[in-house]
């Protein structure tokens, strides 16, 4: 918490044209803001559609088929959205949340596959977890573009 | 309010992650790997060592008349005491005196009668699975053959205006107008199939016909059936089994754990324990039956040397396939059917094949051994194999259903398993299909499911959401579903009109609800 707000206050000094209260998330940080969102809302889903299956319908299965591809895809789309702020605002946790999400998303894709259901309901679980966790962190607190160091060394 | 950091909130986002992978852990230590619907017996006698009884082969029954009409056979049902453990005499239920049941042979089109008479203490009905019957013989569930002098019940839990209740003795008529392939007779009282058939209600029943013959294939000492069958056993070598009520008569189902499916850990073969078969050096024809009440199986057949000899899968549980299909290893669920060939040409003799079950652990991975003894004559697999097979297209179906089976409440409240989330009522219509329709039908599982269907066979459209697995190639009676798994099935309703059932075929959640009718009219 201390240490942050260290990094913070060093990447915006006082008097470089920014005042402290204008630190306003990035475009990068609102693209990874959106990515996060969608990305929590459609693997919200996927339980949805698997209890329609469960409870007897059949063309429940293919939409948590379809709902893997459209929630992996999205999980990609947020490694790139995260790359670009690690770039932009100068933030790596993003990127590495993201791919850790990656991984999990490709094993509970292999495991629904696979019907390991004692790896794929856990993990599913586990998933959303995480994704609510990273979905708090980008919406908590600003991501503003940091180019200050970039200028210094230039 | 003091702001929280984005380090505090992703140290809490460690701290659930590490709860999510304690989780994982767990299950990855709790759960079963692979997946298995039942609990397991455990004997209280020593069980004998695997490969030192000799298999089996179940008597031929002898028609009592033949004629132009057809071959009539009589089957007496009734108690015997049988050495299945070497030292013990174990308590059975039997068609005419043996377990697995007399095997019949009859061909393709030609009428097959048996009367079979009960003398066991409860009623009983007999059905013949995979059998193109009219309804009259098909053995629905309440038409019981109810033993001399009964003062029970007629129907258990339910009352049924239109159950053909015979005393004594029955006539069971076949017509047998269907592919050749191996049928499976055994007991379908309601609520108490999968403790009858435990105790030894079960035979075996060949159908053959003129293309099965064009193929010259293994015959005689060179083809062997085999019903694979689960059991334990009582302190007593008697047969162990959890009923709710042990003389059959009264409540029926099983005791906790064993509501998912009864699991035994002896693995019998024609009702032998892990046999050993001497064979030579040629190639065998295997008709497999999985007869076990909840035990699923994956055969694999190893040689001593290690190598993994090819299952060719040249027939379903209706017949023969178009083209064989080569397995390393082939899952097989309660009352499917597969015809093998296996080739032992390459072994030299002295040698011994495996067959391995590698869905089992323990002594449940074993199931019996081949001994190769001496040479014996090479064949040829043959590469084309049926070209009768019925083809029915997506298009054709009139009617597209999707049937549910799951775990929910008998109609008494306990614990059951249900289709569609109803328990089974024999006064109730499920499905109405119209003679002659091709439906599909669309089944969803959430445990191990072998769904079977009365009266006609069935093509796999589609496995997951995906192509169907090899094994589900050629036409079948009973395909079956794991947790969590759907698949699609089509078939035209053809043959004779009346009620049918279509049922789970894991006999505990048979008794326990999950079975359900289908009208034809």
């Amino acid at each position: 918490m201390q240490r942050e707000s260290t990094i913070a206050a060093a990447a915006v000094p006082p008097g470089a044209g920014t005042a402290p209260g204008s630190e306003r998330t990035a475009a990068s940080g609102w693209v990874l803001r959106a990515v996060a969102t969608v990305h929590i809302a459609a693997a919200f889903a996927q339980p949805v559609f698997a209890g329609v299956f469960l409870s007897g319908d059949y063309d429940g299965i293919a939409w948590h088929r379809l709902g893997a591809d459209v929630v992996f895809t999205i999980g990609l789309l947020q490694v790139a959205a995260a790359a670009a702020v690690w770039l932009r605002v100068r933030r790596a946790w993003p990127f590495w949340l993201s791919l850790a999400l990656v991984a999990a998303e490709t094993a509970q894709y292999l495991a629904g596959m696979d019907g390991a259901l004692w790896l794929h309901l856990p993990l599913g679980v586990a998933v959303i977890a995480a994704l609510a966790v990273g979905f708090i962190a980008v919406w908590m607190r600003p991501l503003p573009r940091r180019r200050k160091e970039v200028r210094a060394d230039a | 309010m003091p702001e929280v950091s984005r380090r505090r909130l992703l140290g809490i986002g460690a701290g659930i992650g590490a709860i999510a992978a304690s989780g994982l852990a767990l299950s990855a230590g709790w759960a079963r790997r692979p997946a298995e619907t039942g609990d397991q017996l455990t004997s209280e006698v020593p069980l004998p060592q695997a490969f030192s009884v000799p298999l089996p082969i179940p008597p031929m029954a002898v028609p009592v008349s033949s004629g132009p009409d057809g071959d009539r056979y009589e089957m007496v049902q009734r108690e015997i005491d049988a050495e299945i453990l070497p030292g013990h005499a174990t308590r059975l239920w039997t068609y005419d005196g043996s377990f697995p049941g007399p095997t019949i042979e009859s061909r393709r089109g030609r009428p097959v009668t048996v009367l079979h008479r009960n003398e066991l203490p409860v009623p009983t009905v007999v059905h013949l699975h995979g059998g193109r019957t009219p309804a009259a013989s098909d053995g629905y569930p309440t038409d019981l053959v109810l033993p001399d002098g009964w003062t029970g019940q007629h129907s258990h839990s339910m009352v049924d205006d239109r159950a053909v209740v015979t005393n004594v003795q029955r006539e069971y008529g076949f017509p047998l107008d269907q592919r050749a392939t191996m049928l499976w007779y055994h007991d379908h009282r309601m609520d108490f199939t999968a403790p009858a058939i435990w105790r030894g209600l079960a035979g075996l029943h060949f159908v053959r016909d003129d293309v099965e013959d064009a193929l010259d294939l293994p015959r005689g000492d060179h083809e062997l059936p085999l019903m694979i069958a689960d059991r334990a056993f009582d302190a007593d070598g008697q047969l162990a089994y959890p009923s709710v009520d042990p003389s059959l008569t009264g409540e029926h189902g099983v005791r906790e754990p064993y509501l998912a499916g009864v699991l035994g850990d002896t693995v019998l073969v024609n009702g032998a324990p892990w046999p050993v078969h001497e064979a030579d050096t040629g190639l065998y024809r295997l008709r497999i039956l999985n007869g076990s009440n909840a035990r699923h199986y994956e055969l694999e057949a190893v040689a001593d040397d290690g190598r993994v000899l090819p299952l060719v899968q040249i027939g379903a549980d209706q017949g023969l396939l178009a083209a064989p299909v080569r397995h390393e290893r082939l899952p097989i669920a309660p009352a499917e059917r597969y015809d093998l060939l296996v080739d032992f040409g390459d072994l030299p003799v002295g040698s011994s094949v495996r067959l391995a079950n590698r869905l089992g652990s323990g002594r449940t991975a074993d199931v019996m051994r081949f001994d190769i003894v001496r040479n014996g004559t090479s064949a040829p697999i043959p590469e084309a194999l049926a070209d009768d097979l019925p083809e029915w297209d997506r298009a054709d179906a009139a009617v597209v259903r999707d049937l549910a089976f799951r775990a929910g409440r008998m109609e008494d409240g306990r614990h059951g398993w249900v289709v569609d989330g109803l328990p089974f009522d024999p006064a109730r219509t499920d499905v109405a299909a119209r003679l002659g329709d091709v439906e599909i039908w669309r089944l969803i599982a959430d445990v191990h499911h072998p769904v079977h269907l009365h009266l006609v066979g069935f093509r796999v459209l589609s496995r997951g959401g995906g192509p169907p697995l090899p094994h589900d190639a050629g036409l079948k009676d009973t395909i079956s579903l794991r947790p969590g798994e759907s698949a699609e099935i089509i078939t035209r309703f053809d043959g004779y009109r009346g009620r049918y059932l279509f049922h789970c075929h894991n006999a505990e959640h048979e008794d326990m609800g999950m079975m359900a009718n289908l009208e034809i009219a």
